[in-house]
């Protein structure tokens, strides 16, 4: 019998506390329509998926190759990203490039984005300057998880 | 004997030797990139210079030789300058390649640099621009620009091969290693020359930009492509299984033997491991569908022993037929010949080993499988497959390996009741075969082998296994237990060790003196 009324005080509470919040908000939305400058400001909700808030300049989104003068991407294929991954998502497999100056390129560039722990370290890892996170794209799900693993023609950008 | 100070720790050597090896028995490591054991000492690196009490100047390591009393310094602050500064003249005309360089992680001057350098580049000029892409073997490519000229490769052709194909060209800053008169190297030791490259100026094309060396995986074996038997070291990756990419051999390097291969080994057992890769047969095959075996060991092992139970019942042992090959351990010949040859008396046994081929006169020996010798200890009388005898009043073959003819096979195995295989690679053989057993390669399983020279050598696995596959001495094992025929002989055989300890007290040959 207490048990159930302490239930009930529960829920009271969780009432006052919504409405105080509703309430409280709802005066400084109304003073900033009054035109009435406050120290406080309103609480606001962005209305996404319509709305988006700016990312921030270095944030950390989609990898994407970094191509080079020649369109073929800067990537040597040293596999530093693949050797510093902690979640072991990067496959690369490596082929003799015609051109002496670069040597190396990747033949097969995977990312299983599934995987991705999005920690930024092959972008640190890599000494080409060749991988970045800089895509701003942040909404990756997919509804197969092969469509999460991105090859470098999805990479390449 | 002579006593030594090395770092002020007294060491007793035999004299003659020198500071380097002194102090490497000591456990002290001096940095070296020209010195390699298996030749004389060059001293054209510097990186080895240590102190020597009473001398006024850095000495060699490699090539200064002991002296009563000496007192070494290796790690003295005049010493570690002097390898920094050592470095930095290395360094300078080195290119930062390691990204792309395949030598990168078991490089010295990487190691070196790491341990010893860490300095800022003081040089302002350009680095030289050379030839970074030279052919000069079948397999190997040189990079002039990231050469050190340690001339490891020009020695060991001049010194160990005797074919001497490359030399050092020109003077001063513009001095490279290089083949003379555009005759590349081209023998069968030429890819020992990348694994002696201290820096990665000659990279294999077989392993160049396949991997990167650390993410490769180490163990130690023992080459099975011919009698001598050499040890190698067998570097492979575990394979993604996320990318559904499979474990795979990138590459095989020597081990150091002296007794069977100094430091080096063949072409042909460097480059041919793809027979560790391909084809691999990874599970049981039943061909005969009206016999209900579910493919699993435990249920063949009950009908291969129940067969030859009733063989032995009705006195027609001399009705089975084996076919062997040098291929298999003496562990696993001991147990065959102990069951088919003592316990059931079988009389056509053949060797089915690949063909011989020309030797050379250093490590390749003609014969192409590693177990000749220890197959004739043994006490089996080596003899090819003989394919009418095989037909005649047969009623059970166990054949080993992938080296039979499929086309003496074809018509004699037709009357044949039953026939049961081992074999490691998937081939034409399988479907001619009632049962399939897989089995793993030397480089999966334990034993040991018998080399040309009748010296007994111990290997353990190194690689997984594929699927299904046990290896041969533990089916062979727990066929005769099954069997029945004798028991208690097969109980005791749990691990190869025990197997060996088995036929030393059988066969003289095999003993181990205590």
């Amino acid at each position: 019998m207490i048990k159930a009324i302490e239930y009930f005080l529960e829920i009271i509470r969780g009432v006052v506390i919504t409405g105080r919040h509703f309430f409280v908000n709802m005066f400084f939305h109304t003073l900033k329509v009054l035109g009435i400058k406050t120290k406080r400001k309103g609480a606001v909700t962005i209305q996404y998926p319509e709305e988006k808030k700016k990312i921030a300049a270095r944030h950390r989104s989609l990898h994407r190759l970094v191509p080079g003068e020649n369109g073929k991407p800067r990537c040597v294929a040293c596999m530093l990203c693949a050797t510093v991954c902690p979640s072991e998502c990067i496959y690369i497999e490596a082929a003799e490039d015609p051109d002496l100056e670069m040597q190396k390129y990747p033949a097969k560039f995977i990312i299983d984005i599934g995987r991705c722990c999005f920690c930024g370290f092959c972008v640190e890892a890599c000494p080409e300057d060749a991988i970045r996170m800089d895509t701003a794209e942040v909404e990756l799900a997919e509804y197969n998880r092969d469509d999460l693993v991105y090859d470098l023609d999805r990479l390449l950008r | 004997m002579v006593k030594i100070f090395i770092n002020e720790m007294p060491v007793e050597i035999e004299e003659g030797t020198t500071v380097l090896k002194a102090a490497e028995k000591a456990g002290i490591s001096i940095p070296h990139l020209c010195y390699h054991d298996a030749f004389p000492p060059e001293g054209s690196c510097r990186m080895c210079l240590v102190e020597i009490e009473g001398l006024p100047k850095l000495e060699l390591a490699c090539s200064t030789r002991v002296r009563e009393g000496m007192k070494v310094f290796t790690k003295s602050e005049k010493v570690v300058e002097a390898r920094k500064g050592v470095l930095e003249f290395l360094l300078a005309e080195h290119p930062l390649d390691c990204p792309i360089c395949d030598k990168a992680g078991d490089c010295k001057l990487q190691d070196y640099y790491d341990e010893y350098g860490l300095f800022e580049s003081q040089f302002s000029e350009h680095k030289e621009k050379r030839a970074k892409k030279v052919k000069i073997g079948k397999n190997l490519i040189h990079d002039q620009e990231r050469c050190i000229l340690c001339r490891r490769c020009v020695r060991f052709l001049r010194e160990v091969i005797k074919t001497q194909e490359l030399g050092v060209f020109e003077r001063g800053i513009h001095s490279s290693v290089n083949i003379y008169d555009l005759t590349p190297v081209n023998n069968n030791y030429s890819g020992n020359l990348a694994q002696i490259c201290p820096v990665g100026a000659i990279t294999d094309l077989d392993f160049r930009f396949k991997t990167r060396a650390w993410f490769l995986e180490k163990g130690e074996s023992i080459c099975p492509l011919c009698s001598r038997g050499c040890s190698i070291i067998i570097e492979y990756h575990p394979g993604h299984y996320r990318f559904g990419v499979p474990r795979k051999v990138y590459r095989i390097h020597a081990s150091k033997n002296q007794e069977v291969n100094g430091f080096w080994i063949c072409d042909l057992g460097r480059y041919g491991y793809s027979y560790l890769n391909e084809n691999r047969l990874d599970r049981i095959i039943v061909n005969r569908e009206e016999w209900r075996l579910e493919p699993v060991w435990d249920i063949i092992l009950k009908f291969l022993a129940q067969k030859l139970k009733r063989l032995e019942y009705r006195g027609k042992t001399s009705r089975i037929a084996l076919i062997l090959n040098s291929w298999l351990s003496n562990e696993e010949l001991f147990l065959l010949h102990k069951i088919f040859k003592t316990d059931l008396n079988a009389e056509k046994v053949f060797f089915a080993d690949p063909p011989q081929e020309e030797g050379d006169n250093f490590l390749l020996t003609p014969e192409r499988s590693p177990n000749n010798r220890g197959a004739r200890e043994m006490g089996f009388d080596i003899k090819p497959v003989h394919s009418k005898a095989l037909a005649e009043e047969t009623d059970l073959i166990v054949a080993f390996g992938s080296f039979l003819a499929e086309a003496d096979l074809k018509g004699a195995l037709g009357k044949i009741e039953t026939k049961v295989l081992f074999t490691s690679h998937v081939s034409g053989l399988n479907s001619l075969f009632d049962i399939v057993l897989p089995t793993p390669l030397i480089a999966e399983k334990g034993g040991s082998l018998t080399n040309v020279d009748g010296r007994v050598q111990k290997f353990s696995a190194v690689l997984d296994p594929p699927g299904d596959s046990l290896p041969e001495w533990r089916m062979l094992a727990e066929l005769g237990r099954e069997a029945g025929i004798n028991v208690s002989f097969y109980r005791e055989f749990t691990s190869p060790e025990e197997i060996f300890e088995g036929i030393g007290k059988e066969i003289s040959f095999f003993r181990v003196e205590k």
